[in-house]
C-alpha cells in the first residue's frame, strides 16, 4: 500500500504506528501490572484462585455457552437450509421477521423478560439465560449461514433426490458436511457472544452459585470491597481463556466479525 | 485475514429472496411439502417466542402503571409516553447517545490508519493486530475494573500525567459530570477500533494492487493514492461502519453500568441504562416499557434508513 523510499521515512512511519498503538496496549499493561500490586502477585492470585465459587462461575459460563452454541447451531442450519433451498410460501416474510430483530437493542427485552421470568419463577435457572441469548444470536447466524448455503450448488440436492434421498437425508448428509467453514464461524462467534454477555445474566442470575464469569468482578467487589488489585486479578484470570481461544482461533473469530458487521 | 478464503460476507443485511432462485430451481417440481416448515420451526419459535413476544408484551406494558409485583396493572394509556417526553433525563440520554455516536469517527479513522499500515508490510504487523483485536474479544465486564482504576482520581492515568510533568491536566475523570461521558467514549474506542480495523483490512484486500501500481506510474504519492484511490474504493465499508456505530451507540449498556453507572448525576446515562434503572431497579415497569418502545422505534427508523441507503448505493 504505502511505499517508503528512504529508511528514515520507514522508521518514522513505524514510530508513528507504535505511538498510536500504545493507548491500546496501555489498559492491558495496567491490568497485568495491577494484579502484581497490593498484597503482591502470590497473595492476589492465591486469594482469587482460592475462591470456592470461582470454579462454579467457570462451569456456569461453560454450561450456558455450550447450550447456546448447540441451540443456535441447530436453529441456524435448519433455517438456513430452508431459506436457501426449500420452496416455502411466505418464506421471504419470515426471513424479514428474523432480520428485523438484528438492530434490536437488547435493552428492549429487559423489562418483558424480567417480568416473565419473575412470573414463571425461572430466576437462577440456566434457561432464563440460554433462551434469550439464543434468540439474540439466531437472526445474525441465520443471515450468515443462509448466504453460504445459497452458494452450494442445487445440483447436489437434485442428484440426491434422484438417488432417492429424502429432504432430511439430503440436509444431514449433503448440506451439513459442506458447511464446515461457516459452522466454525457460527460456533466461535456465538460462543464468544454467550461467554462475554453481561446484561442477561445480570438480570436473571442472582444466586452467587449460579452466576457467570462476567459477574465475577462485581461479585469480588462485594467480597473484597476496595481491594481493586484482587478484582483486577480476577479480570486477568477470566480473560485468559478468551485470550487463549482467540490466539488459537484467530481466523474464525476475525472472519465471523468481518462477516458479521451487523452485530 | 491471512487466508482470503471467502466466507460470504454480506457486511450488512441483504434483501432476501433473490438467492434461492438459482437457474436450476424452475426445473424442480414446485411442490410445497408441509414437513418443509419443520426446518424453519426452531429458529422461528425461538425468535418469535422470545423477541416478538417481548416486544408485544412491552407494548402492552407501556400503557400500564405497574410495579411488576402487584397482581393488578392500571391502564394509563399514553401517560407513560407523556411522562417520558416531559422527563429531562430522557432527553439527556438521547443527547448522550448522540455525542457518544461520534466515537465511530475516531474508530474509523484509527481503524483505517492501522489497516493501511498493516497492508504496507511493516515489521511486527501481527503484534499490532493482536493488540488492536484483543479488546474486541474481551468482555467489557472483565475490562471495566481496569478502566475504573485508570480513570480514578488516584488512578494510573493521573499518575502518568503527574510523572511526566503534566500534573495540570490531572483530573477526577469519572467523578466529574463534564468528563464521565468522554471516558466511556474512550473505552468504547478501545474496545471497538479493532473491528473497524478488521473491516477496513478486509476491504483493502479486495482492492486490486494493480490499481495502485497504475496510480504510481501516473505519479501518485502515498497521500494522493490513499486519498483518491483507497478511500473512495472503501465507500461500502465506510457506510457499514457508520451505521454500525449508530446502532452500537443505542445498544451500549455494559460499559455504562460497569464504569460510571450512568453517573455522576446522570451525566453518562443512556436510554438502555435508564430503562434498567426504571424497570429493574425501581420496578416502574410501565414507564420502563414506554422507554423501551421509544428505543425500539428509534432502532427501527435506523434500520429503515440503513436499508434505504444501501439500496441506493447498490449494496442491497
Amino acid at each position: 500500500m504505502l511505499e517508503f523510499r528512504t529508511p528514515a521515512g520507514r522508521i518514522a512511519f513505524q514510530v508513528l504506528v507504535t505511538l498510536l498503538i500504545v493507548p491500546f496496549l496501555y489498559p492491558l499493561v495496567v491490568m497485568v501490572m495491577t494484579s502484581f500490586k497490593g498484597q503482591g502477585f502470590v497473595a492476589n492470585y492465591s486469594a482469587v484462585l482460592g475462591q470456592p465459587l470461582l470454579p462454579r462461575f467457570f462451569v456456569n459460563s461453560t454450561i450456558i455457552s455450550v447450550a447456546v452454541v448447540a441451540l443456535t447451531y441447530v436453529c441456524t442450519m435448519m433455517a438456513a437450509f430452508a431459506f436457501a433451498k426449500l420452496r416455502i410460501p411466505w418464506k421471504n416474510l419470515m426471513f424479514y421477521v428474523l432480520l428485523a430483530a438484528l438492530t434490536l437493542p437488547p435493552a428492549v427485552l429487559m423489562v418483558p423478560l424480567f417480568t416473565t421470568v419473575l412470573k414463571l419463577g425461572l430466576f437462577d435457572t440456566y434457561w432464563a439465560v440460554i433462551l434469550p441469548l439464543t434468540a439474540l444470536a439466531v437472526p445474525f447466524t441465520v443471515l450468515l449461514a443462509r448466504t453460504y448455503v445459497i452458494g452450494l450448488p442445487d445440483e447436489l440436492l437434485d442428484a440426491a433426490k434422484i438417488d432417492g434421498a429424502t429432504t432430511f437425508q439430503a440436509f444431514v448428509m449433503i448440506i451439513l458436511p459442506l458447511c464446515g467453514p461457516i459452522t466454525a464461524v457460527i460456533v466461535v462467534w456465538s460462543m464468544l457472544a454467550a461467554w462475554n454477555e453481561y446484561m442477561i445474566p445480570l438480570l436473571f442470575m442472582q444466586d452467587p452459585a449460579k452466576q457467570v464469569i462476567t459477574q465475577l468482578p462485581s461479585y469480588f467487589l462485594s467480597e473484597y470491597g476496595s481491594d481493586e488489585t484482587k478484582i483486577i486479578t480476577a479480570s486477568v484470570i477470566t480473560s485468559l481463556p478468551i485470550i487463549i481461544v482467540y490466539l488459537f482461533l484467530q481466523r474464525f473469530i476475525e472472519r465471523g466479525l468481518t462477516a458479521g458487521a451487523v452485530k | 485475514m491471512s487466508d482470503p478464503q471467502p466466507v460470504p460476507a454480506p457486511a450488512v443485511v441483504t434483501a432476501p429472496g433473490g438467492g434461492a432462485r438459482t437457474p436450476s430451481a424452475p426445473r424442480r417440481a414446485v411442490r410445497t411439502v408441509m414437513t418443509d416448515y419443520f426446518y424453519l420451526l426452531p429458529a422461528m419459535a425461538v425468535v418469535l417466542g422470545i423477541i416478538y413476544y417481548s416486544i408485544g408484551y412491552t407494548a402492552w406494558l407501556s400503557a400500564q402503571d405497574w410495579d411488576g409485583l402487584s397482581p393488578d396493572a392500571r391502564f394509563v394509556g399514553a401517560g407513560n409516553f407523556v411522562q417520558a417526553f416531559g422527563d429531562p433525563m430522557f432527553w439527556a440520554t438521547l443527547r448522550h447517545t448522540a455525542i457518544f455516536a461520534l466515537v465511530i469517527v475516531v474508530q474509523m479513522a484509527l481503524g483505517l490508519f492501522f489497516a493501511v499500515a498493516l497492508h504496507s508490510r511493516i515489521p511486527f504487523g501481527v503484534v499490532y493486530k493482536v493488540i488492536l483485536f484483543l479488546p474486541v474479544v474481551l468482555s467489557p465486564a472483565v475490562t471495566a475494573p481496569v478502566f475504573r482504576r485508570i480513570f480514578d482520581a488516584n488512578g494510573t492515568l493521573n499518575g502518568v500525567l503527574d510523572a511526566v510533568g503534566l500534573d495540570a491536566l490531572m483530573h477526577p475523570w469519572l467523578a466529574d459530570p463534564s468528563t464521565s461521558l468522554y471516558v466511556l467514549m474512550l473505552v468504547n474506542i478501545w474496545h471497538w477500533t479493532g473491528l473497524s480495523f478488521m473491516l477496513y483490512f478486509a476491504g483493502i484486500t479486495q482492492i486490486d494492487d494493480d490499481v495502485i501500481e497504475a496510480g504510481r506510474i501516473d505519479g501518485t504519492t502515498n497521500a494522493t493514492s490513499f486519498w483518491f484511490i483507497v478511500l473512495p474504493m472503501l465507500s461500502g465499508t465506510h457506510l457499514t461502519l457508520a451505521i454500525l456505530g449508530v446502532i452500537g451507540a443505542f445498544k451500549t449498556f455494559d460499559i455504562v453500568v460497569l464504569i460510571t453507572g450512568g453517573g455522576p448525576a446522570g451525566s453518562s446515562e443512556f436510554l438502555s441504562t435508564y430503562i434498567y434503572k426504571q424497570g429493574i431497579l425501581q420496578f416502574d415497569m410501565g414507564y420502563a416499557s414506554a422507554l423501551s418502545i421509544i428505543l425500539l422505534v428509534i432502532s427501527i427508523c435506523i434500520a429503515i434508513f440503513q436499508t434505504r441507503i444501501q439500496r441506493r448505493k447498490g449494496h442491497a
